[in-house]
């Protein structure tokens, strides 16, 4: 997968549909934008041929729908939105994660042992 | 490593092509590519990958391997192919085509060739554009052309093989023509 290596591409690709539909979330949105946002996070650049897949599957599982509209000067660009499940899905998921994350860390060394 | 979108557009709707992906689907991956490119200006082999590894990533279906059903299209199109030629040859010289009279043949190879055509058309259907509705990879002009003068061929073939056999060899007028003249009969020797 194309992504920069800020990060294990695997930690990436496991968290990156959560994050994208969160993203989606927040207002009506396209893939560039969305890429910007999660740059902006502190993810890393994602790029586009991991991206659109992500939200290609997001929308087949009924998470998400989009609709092409015309670009101001440019190409039309394709809008994602959130549905009532992809709402739903994703305080589930939310949930799921923190607590896997908690887990996780409970598991790790704290910083202070490692060093 | 860089490609222009136009190289990249065509690479890639081969290879989703390849995976039998259904033409509007297509469109829908390549207009994100085009859209995805026109927003960050980046080099679509950079952002997507090598064409053939994003349809892949794409669709998330692995390329099909021939099967007997491709066979069997295969096997039907040349048989309706060799019918249809062949019943039609057969109108114009009068020739059988193998058992059957060339009515015959020219009726099994439409039943053959219908439904093959049918089934071929409903798989490859068009690349729709979802931005304009246009066809993003269209039949060159030149294509109905090659086929219609392919098909063309061996009937003119036929024709001009027709109008040699029935020529007459020894004046080159047309021997239909020739047999039409009556002939004179040998003129009797007077006796002294």
């Amino acid at each position: 997968m194309p992504t920069d290596s800020l990060w294990p591409s695997d930690w990436l690709r496991a968290v990156l549909p959560l994050c994208v539909l969160a993203v989606v979330a927040e207002e009506e949105t396209y893939g560039y934008a969305v890429a910007q946002r999660l740059r902006e996070a502190g993810l890393g650049a994602v790029k586009g041929g991991t991206l659109y897949p992500v939200l290609n599957r997001l929308e087949e599982e009924g998470l998400v729908r989009s609709s092409w509209r015309e670009g101001a000067g440019g190409p039309g660009r394709k809008f994602f939105t959130v549905t009532a499940a992809g709402r739903a899905e994703l305080v589930g998921r939310t949930t799921a994660w923190h607590l896997f994350t908690e887990r996780a860390t409970a598991v790790l060394p704290s910083l202070e042992a490692s060093r | 490593m860089s490609t222009d979108l136009g190289t990249y557009r065509r690479d890639l709707i081969l290879a989703l092509r390849l995976r039998e992906v259904p033409g509007d689907r297509i469109g829908e991956i390549v207009a994100e590519v085009e859209s995805h490119v026109a927003d960050t200006g980046e080099d679509p082999l950079d952002a997507f990958g090598p064409a053939r590894e994003y349809a892949a990533t794409a669709t998330g279906r692995p390329r099909p391997r021939w099967g007997w059903a491709d066979l069997l299209i295969a096997v039907a199109a040349g048989a309706a192919g060799w019918l249809l030629a062949g019943g039609l040859l057969g109108l114009l010289s009068g020739d059988p085509v193998g058992p059957l009279p060339p009515w015959a043949a020219l009726a099994l190879g439409a039943a053959i060739a219908l439904p093959t055509v049918r089934h071929l058309r409903r798989t490859a259907s068009a690349v729709r554009d979802p931005r304009t509705g246009e066809d993003m990879a269209p039949l060159p002009r030149w294509v109905p052309w090659l086929l219609g003068g392919t098909l063309a061929l061996p009937l003119v073939a036929a024709a001009v093989d027709r109008r040699v056999l029935l020529t007459d060899g020894r004046t080159g007028a047309p021997a239909i023509l020739c047999r039409r003249r009556p002939r004179r009969a040998p003129r009797e020797q007077e006796s002294p």
